[in-house]
């Protein structure tokens, strides 16, 4: 009983805290500052009471004798747990000058980022369909509430609304689905489902292959893959800074928690029949994300257009697995790490410089940076590599596992399509570095600001570096390659 | 014991570090600490060496030590290791490397007083040493490889030491480009024996345990490439013209490339690899004539050099041709004999030229010099006695190397590479003592305020002079009454060819003979008055311009390259590659802004495109489902 306690503890931490700051701030005294700083605390206790549970390698049920199987934890599930509240703590600190900037910020905001952790880690627990889509809408109803953040504005009101009818319509689709799978198979606990599929024959499995594709269409859309992209582009730029940051990397991982959890192991036996839709989608992602990101000025938009080509590559690797690729579940959770730090690196960035102007950053504002803020538009440039995969840093080595994959199962065409995106994509990423470095300036220098958000930023700009190179030239010291062999471990302990 | 072996190459390594260190925080002043770390990393890299000789002879001949760094490389069977090994070739190389190399840093200690970059010339120094020995004594040719371009690094930091002088830089840029190109044939051929091997365990002794199941041609190519890397290091035609360029380093410098390290690498390549060249003779034969073409070209063009240190560079050069011929026709200890000896007179020479160079405020052409002999009596003596040595009088220690290369190639039937080899004998003791005369004996020149040589300078003449004389003893064949202890000692597959007694004392007489004509000849034309040789006829203006070799080659190629550089620049990149490029980009772009216009920002179509989106997936899964 106790020991079962202390399992869920990070996911009740999390929790208690969301409570705990609305309680907060029904009392009007505290700042912004405690807010955030009571945000960091639960979700910095939650980190630290779950990293041992990473040694733990066997698969326990919570509370079986109440929930049966539907509430697992697994290698997989802590990782993620430990990547979204990681992520959250990043964002929250990187943002404390956005917060302090704008005010419009209160208590709530930070209730709202623990409550969509929680939902998050609930997502990546959730061993149900039905506790699955609960969880993936407690996550997604705080992201709406927190994309519309900025009530006075009209871009971030639309943002919300749009996100909330779309995101609405098709979350109906993966509910639908999981009552077409409850219909064939009578449960909707996810070995059930496995059990079902292995032993129906195909006539028998039709339901569940047309409930598996519906839910397909709740993953896709919330990570934006064309044509369920079109909200991604709006949302992200309406959205404040903070959230834009959090959508992009924490909860854009959330989602493929659930899918890999589904398509690796229950519909194993049936991924093939997804594998052709999957290509198609993927090579509509790759190219559609590319358009829409070579054509934007605003810097936001960019980001948003581009992100929707990072999930084409994640795409091209789902695909993989259905083919029977080993190495392509790894290469995901690695490419959502790479992702992960640079994106919300370069966002971070940008959040810095929108927290001191009020201006919606363009490709023109960043003219002449290196000169007004070297060491930032250093960073910046490595976010920037880093996002368009160039070598020696993280999100080079997450292409090559990705790429890898695709050509171990195959799939040599898309591989290619992946690599030529890739150089395209390096059009509107060295486009922000040309600005930075090839334009004069007028304006002087200014000094780093020695902040904690200036020291994260680069961190995290060393952290690109070093898990792009880290790996075997230095002995003795781990780099990327540990992130990878845990990542394996973590798809091990699925199966 | 193996472990030693490890020490032997971290040591220079360490220490070039550590001063390297030292000289970048800003102490380059205390020049006593910079000499007591820079001599200790070779003497004490020699002391190991000594045990591991030691050992090594103690035991029998095919006894290999081994040792395992760490770990290099894993990647599935792909497997490289950080390691050594040393058998007897090793020993010998081992052993006049650090035991010449100490001398040279002693010697350089005294030269390189007055400089300011004390510090920064020993660690560079130290870092060639490492580097040479991690190539003598690497397990596998990857690390072999590793050392090798180390060499070629440490060599073109410290031939543009001078870095204040322009010239010196280009002179540096050419060592390295030129070492480029064969290290670029050494890296192929390197891949091609890996592939072929199939890569597991890629070391020396498992190469030779399989290069029996290759095909021959593979081999033959291998051996081929190989020589391209042999050709860069070892300075042979075509890929010796930085040789001379390499001068413009400070003198112990060029001692040190010239004698212990850098050429003699692919000297001591080719006998690494000798079971591989021992498979394909035919690529043997073509290693000795380019050797026996380089030998005679040198030779020719010293005769006609002025600068003291080209003339020496060129000597060089021609010795090195001979080693490639002993290699190259299977008398592989006869070739590593005389690398062993040239490597004590040749920085003898070198030494001795930079004594007179310094004594004469850094004059370097002998024709500016003469008379020298009353003023400089010691470095007259061991100059001569390393003249003696070059030239091949017996009981010199160049006497028995190279006679010993003459009489292989006589007795392999190879007679034109004998004659030729036979023929730069001559030449060899004209031009030496054509120098030796002009710069010692010959009239002319009154010197004011010659320096007073500093014993760091003097000593190690002395010790190099009686190595020069006597280590040619270490082996005498049996005709002269040896053991031909040399070559048993180092026990190299070598392919040899009988030849009597009879022949061998002719053939001995006739080398002696050679060796007195030209010596005669630079007497009667030197010894008591010199003058500067004019090009006043075709034939003295062509040797003089060198052949006008590296006009030819920056004729052929590097003007060439350039132009078909800025062909691609100008027409390829920018018309070409550039317009289809922008082609599509443009294309892409308007792609990109059509795309943007489904992009309204209104709800209802985004609704739709996901409705649509749905519905083709509806008929796309129908289309499957019906297929089952």
């Amino acid at each position: 009983m106790l020991e079962q306690l202390l399992l869920i503890l990070p996911m009740a931490i999390t929790v208690i805290g969301a409570f705990f700051l609305m309680l907060l701030s029904w009392n009007k005294r505290f700042t912004l500052k405690d807010y955030n700083l009571v945000a960091v605390f639960f979700l910095m206790l939650s980190f630290i009471v779950e990293f041992p549970q990473l040694s733990n390698t066997e698969i326990i049920y919570i509370f079986p004798e109440v929930f049966g199987t539907m509430y697992i934890i697994d290698n997989f599930s802590t990782l993620f747990d430990l990547m979204f509240t990681a992520g959250a703590i990043l964002t929250l600190l990187i943002n404390t000058d956005y917060f302090k900037s704008r005010n419009y910020f209160n208590g709530e905001y930070f209730a709202l980022v623990l409550f969509s952790v929680f939902g998050m880690m609930t997502l990546a627990h959730s061993n149900e369909l039905v506790t699955a889509f609960i969880a993936l809408e407690i996550a997604s109803l705080s992201v709406y509430a927190l994309a519309g953040y900025h009530k006075n504005n009209r871009l971030s009101t639309e943002a919300m609304l749009k996100y909330m009818i779309l995101g609405s319509m098709t979350g109906a689709f993966f509910i639908l689905g999981t009552a077409l799978i409850y219909g064939a198979v009578g449960s909707t606990t996810l070995g059930d489902i496995a059990l079902f599929i292995k032993s129906a024959s195909d006539s028998e499995s039709l339901l569940v292959i047309t409930g598996g594709t519906f839910i397909l269409v709740t993953i896709l859309f919330k990570i934006g893959a064309v044509p369920f992209h079109s909200w991604v582009v709006d949302v992200y730029h309406g959205a404040p800074f903070p959230v834009t940051m959090f959508m992009a990397s924490t909860f854009k991982i959330a989602l493929f928690a659930i899918a890999l959890r589904l398509y690796l192991v229950d519909f194993a036996p049936i991924n093939v029949i997804w594998s052709e839709l999957l290509q198609v989608i993927t090579v509509l992602t790759l190219i559609g994300g590319s358009w829409l990101a070579i054509s934007q000025d605003n810097l936001k938009r960019m980001l948003a257009g581009s992100s929707i080509v990072h999930s084409g590559y994640m795409l091209i690797a789902i695909s993989s697995i259905g083919l029977g690729s080993q190495e392509a579940a790894p290469a995901i959770m690695f490419y959502l790490m790479s992702y992960f730090l640079s994106s919300v690196g370069a966002f971070g960035i940008l959040s810095f410089i929108a927290s001191r102007s009020n201006k919606a950053l363009t490709f023109k504002d960043f003219k002449g940076f290196s000169q007004r803020r070297p060491y930032l538009a250093a960073m910046m440039a490595i976010f920037m590599l880093s996002l368009s995969g160039f070598p020696s840093t993280i999100g080079f080595l997450g292409k090559f596992y990705i790429f890898t994959s695709a050509i171990e199962s195959g799939q040599i065409l898309l591989a290619g399509l992946g690599i030529l995106t890739a150089f395209i994509s390096v059009y509107y990423y060295f486009k922000l570095i040309a600005m930075m470095y090839f334009y004069p300036t007028d304006e002087p220098q200014k000094k780093f600001p020695m902040d904690l958000s200036g020291v994260l930023i680069g961190l995290m700009a060393v952290l690109v570096i070093w898990g792009g190179i880290g790996t075997g030239l230095i002995p003795f010291i781990p780099g990327a390659d540990g992130f990878i062999d845990i990542a394996k471990q973590a798809v091990l302990s699925l199966q | 014991m193996s472990t030693l072996l490890i020490w032997i190459v971290l040591i220079p390594f360490l220490s070039a570090a550590l001063m390297g260190l030292v000289y970048l925080t800003g102490l380059r002043s205390n020049h006593l600490f910079y000499t007591i770390t820079g001599i200790l990393a070779p003497l004490l890299s020699g002391l190991f060496s000594l045990f591991i000789g030691w050992e090594l002879l103690g035991s029998s001949a095919d006894v290999v030590l081994h040792v395992e760094a760490f770990q290099w490389i894993a990647l599935g069977d792909f497997d490289i290791a950080v390691a050594f090994m040393a058998d007897r070739l090793t020993a010998v190389m081992l052993f006049f490397i650090t035991f010449i190399g100490t001398l040279i840093h002693i010697y350089a200690a005294g030269y390189m007083s007055d400089d300011e970059a004390y510090g920064k010339f020993f660690s560079f120094f130290n870092l060639f040493m490492g580097s040479m020995l991690l190539l003598v004594l690497a397990d596998n040719p990857i690390i072999m490889f590793v050392g090798w371009e180390l060499v070629g690094l440490s060599s073109y930091l410290l031939i543009g030491f001078y870095h204040q002088d322009a010239k010196n830089i280009k002179a540096a840029n050419k060592a390295f480009m030129l070492n480029r190109v064969g290290d670029f044939g050494f890296i192929i051929a390197l891949s091609v024996l890996f592939i072929a091997l199939e890569g597991d365990a890629f070391t020396f002794e498992s190469i030779k345990a399989n290069i029996g199941f290759l095909d021959n041609s593979l081999i033959a190519l291998v051996g081929m490439l190989l020589f391209v890397g042999a050709m860069g290091k070892s300075a042979q035609i075509p890929l010796y013209v930085w040789l001379p360029d390499a001068m413009a380093g400070p003198t112990p410098v060029s001692a040190l490339i010239h004698a212990a390290t850098m050429v003699t690498a692919g000297v001591y390549m080719v006998a690494r690899f000798s079971f591989l060249y021992n498979e394909v003779p035919e690529v043997g034969e073509f290693i000795a004539l380019i050797g026996a073409f380089s030998a005679l070209f040198a030779a020719l063009i010293a005769s006609y050099q002025s600068d003291i240190k080209k003339i020496l560079a060129y000597s060089t050069m021609s010795q090195l041709g001979y080693m490639f011929i002993a290699v190259g026709l299977g008398a592989y200890s006869s070739g590593i004999f005389h690398v062993f000896t040239h490597a004590f007179f040749k920085a003898l020479l070198f030494m001795g030229a930079g004594a007179v160079i310094v004594a004469l405020h850094h004059e370097q052409n002998i024709f500016k010099m003469g008379g020298l002999r009353k003023h400089l009596g010691l470095v007259y003596v061991t100059m001569f006695i390393a003249t003696l040595a070059i030239s091949g009088i017996p009981p010199f220690s160049g006497f028995f190397s190279k006679d010993a290369i003459l009489a292989a190639a006589f007795a392999s039937g190879n007679y034109g590479i004998w004659m030729m080899a036979t023929l730069t004998a001559m030449l060899t003791a004209y031009y030496m003592f054509r120098m030796l005369f002009i710069v010692f004996f010959a009239n002319g020149h009154e010197y004011s305020n010659i320096p007073v040589l500093s014993r760091m300078m003097t000593w190690p003449l002395v010790v190099l002079a009686v190595g020069s004389a006597f280590a040619g003893l270490l082996g005498v064949n049996e005709a002269y009454g040896g053991s031909n202890g040399f070559a048993s000692f180092i026990a190299l597959p070598d392919r040899s060819h009988q030849l009597s007694h009879l022949a061998e004392y002719m053939l001995g007489f006739l080398n002696v003979l050679m060796a007195l004509i030209g010596t005669g000849l630079a007497y009667k034309m030197f010894a008591v008055s010199a003058k500067e040789p004019i090009g006043d006829t075709f034939w003295k203006s062509l040797v003089m311009h060198k052949f006008y070799i590296d006009e030819l080659y920056d004729r052929l190629i590097v003007r060439t390259l350039r132009m078909l550089s800025v062909m691609s620049d100008k027409v390829i990149d920018n018309k070409g590659v550039d317009g289809i490029l922008h082609l599509f980009v443009s294309g892409y772009k308007t792609a990109g802004l059509l795309f943007t216009r489904l992009q309204n920002g209104k709800v209802r179509y985004y609704a739709l495109y996901i409705l649509a989106g749905i519905a083709v997936m509806s008929l796309l899964m129908l289309d499957t489902m019906e297929a089952m």
